[in-house]
């Protein structure tokens, strides 16, 4: 289940579960405002993707301090190879 | 102990997402479908109350199980949304079901733990011997309280009651139960004014929260907080039951989990790492209905293997307060009669 993946493979991970199309989602994007999939559900989402790949439940208010998607790649770092 | 029958009713009205796609657009409401897993929910019409339900379940329970009423001792309503703020509803059912005066009765205040928190004072009251019969009397009609405006509950919560036999037996296997509380997320999911901390006024009638899709009187969850206390708290939970049972997974005919959203049910279903076909999903014509969610599932998708009985249950409550509540439980073969449609009782002219 916990399996260490690459940035650019996790970034497609999230364009999937924020059903953003493949390929768009970029480091320096706003989340509100740039990432139309970054609302309640989106979030629920990512937090699911996150325990369900790296087995870790991130806290809700680390997440509501993410601005940028670098920001959510932040938060897992410490999971991905590069 | 023993549970002896399980019956629930729903209101006849009902809302589907053409009725939410027409509120928040057709792309939005596909996407809360694919999430919540609910395609209709039965909502109650103003004066049709969450003790009109667990009535009619009650009623038809009795019937069917041949109860005496004379024979109940203990009357428990478990609700968020009772007739008054006082008296305890629980009261007016013991009259309105004919129930001897003899009979106890107290309504407790939890939501989604409510169901499995009733049967433990059930079944302890029953197995003290300080009852013979208890009838748990679990609902909620949470539609009263959310905002048809607000996409993270308008569209997710339906109302239901239900109705709960239990008694003693002879030859009972025992119930394994973990309760638990954590009231420092009281504020992720609260309704915050008519109490008497924030009574009602005109300022808390006004849809000022939550970029103006409610008010201070209706419920406010915030998803990102539940979710991440159900991934932390409930698969502990429900390892905790099953062993204390000594129970393996592949030994649990179905585990019955708080119909919170289908996205919750499948991510627990993940985690437990046993086939869907064991979890129960029962969202799609009824919503989450809140405390009601556990017995209206077992009425409406496990009454065939609970009439042939018997059957090895994990149910598992979690949410609203914080509270949490599972048990590990065998039972069958009981009455399950057929789900109630209920329409609105109207007052006489």
């Amino acid at each position: 289940m916990i399996s260490l993946m690459t940035t650019a493979e996790f970034l497609h991970k999230i364009e999937d579960v924020l059903e953003e199309e493949l390929g768009t989602l970029k480091p320096a994007m706003l989340l509100d405002g740039q990432v139309d999939g970054w609302d309640s559900m989106g979030v629920v989402s990512f937090m699911a993707l996150v325990d369900e790949r790296f087995g870790e439940t991130l806290s809700p208010e680390k997440l509501d301090e993410a601005k940028t998607v670098q920001d959510l790649l932040d938060l897992v770092a410490h999971h991905l190879k590069d | 102990v023993a549970i002896r029958g399980v019956g629930s009713a729903v209101p006849a009205g009902s809302v589907t997402i053409d009725d939410d796609a027409r509120r928040f657009g057709e792309t939005a409401t596909q996407r809360l479908v694919k999430n919540t897993g609910v395609v209709r929910r039965h909502v109650v019409v103003e004066g049709q109350t969450t003790s009109d339900l667990c009535e009619a379940a009650a009623s038809q329970l009795l019937d069917a199980l041949e109860w005496e009423r004379e024979s109940i001792d203990a009357l428990i309503f478990v609700s968020q949304t009772p007739d008054y703020l006082l008296p305890a509803t629980a009261c007016t059912l013991q009259d309105r079901l004919g129930l001897p005066t003899t009979c106890a009765s107290f309504d407790v205040n939890l939501g989604c733990s409510g169901y499995v928190y009733g049967l433990w004072m059930a079944s302890h009251f029953v197995s003290a011997k300080s009852a013979r019969r208890a009838l748990l009397l679990v609902g909620d009609t949470i539609s009263r309280i959310s905002s048809p405006d607000d996409r993270a509950v308008g569209p997710l919560f339906g109302d239901a009651g239900t109705a709960t036999a239990i008694e003693a037996g002879d030859d009972d296997s025992p119930w394994f139960f973990e309760l638990g509380s954590d009231g420092s997320g009281r504020d992720h999911l609260i309704v915050p004014a008519g109490g008497f901390r924030t009574p009602r006024s005109a300022a808390t009638a006004k849809k000022t929260e939550g970029n103006g899709v409610r008010s201070a009187e209706q419920l406010a969850m915030n998803g990102a907080e539940v979710f991440a206390f159900t991934l932390q708290r409930v698969p502990g939970l429900l390892k905790s039951v099953t062993d204390a049972a000594g129970w393996s997974r592949e030994d649990v005919d179905a585990y019955v989990l708080h119909q919170a959203s289908k996205f919750i049910v499948d991510q627990l279903a993940r985690r437990l790492g046993v086939e869907h076909e064991k979890v129960v999903l029962a969202l799609s014509d009824y919503g989450n209905t809140s405390s009601a969610s556990i017995p209206l599932a077992l009425t409406t998708h496990r009454a065939a293997s609970l009439r042939a009985g018997p059957c090895r249950l994990v149910m598992a409550g979690f949410g609203v307060g914080l509270s949490w509540a599972a048990v590990a439980l065998s039972t069958g073969p009981i009455v399950v009669p057929e789900l109630i449609i209920s329409e609105p009782i109207m007052a006489p002219a």
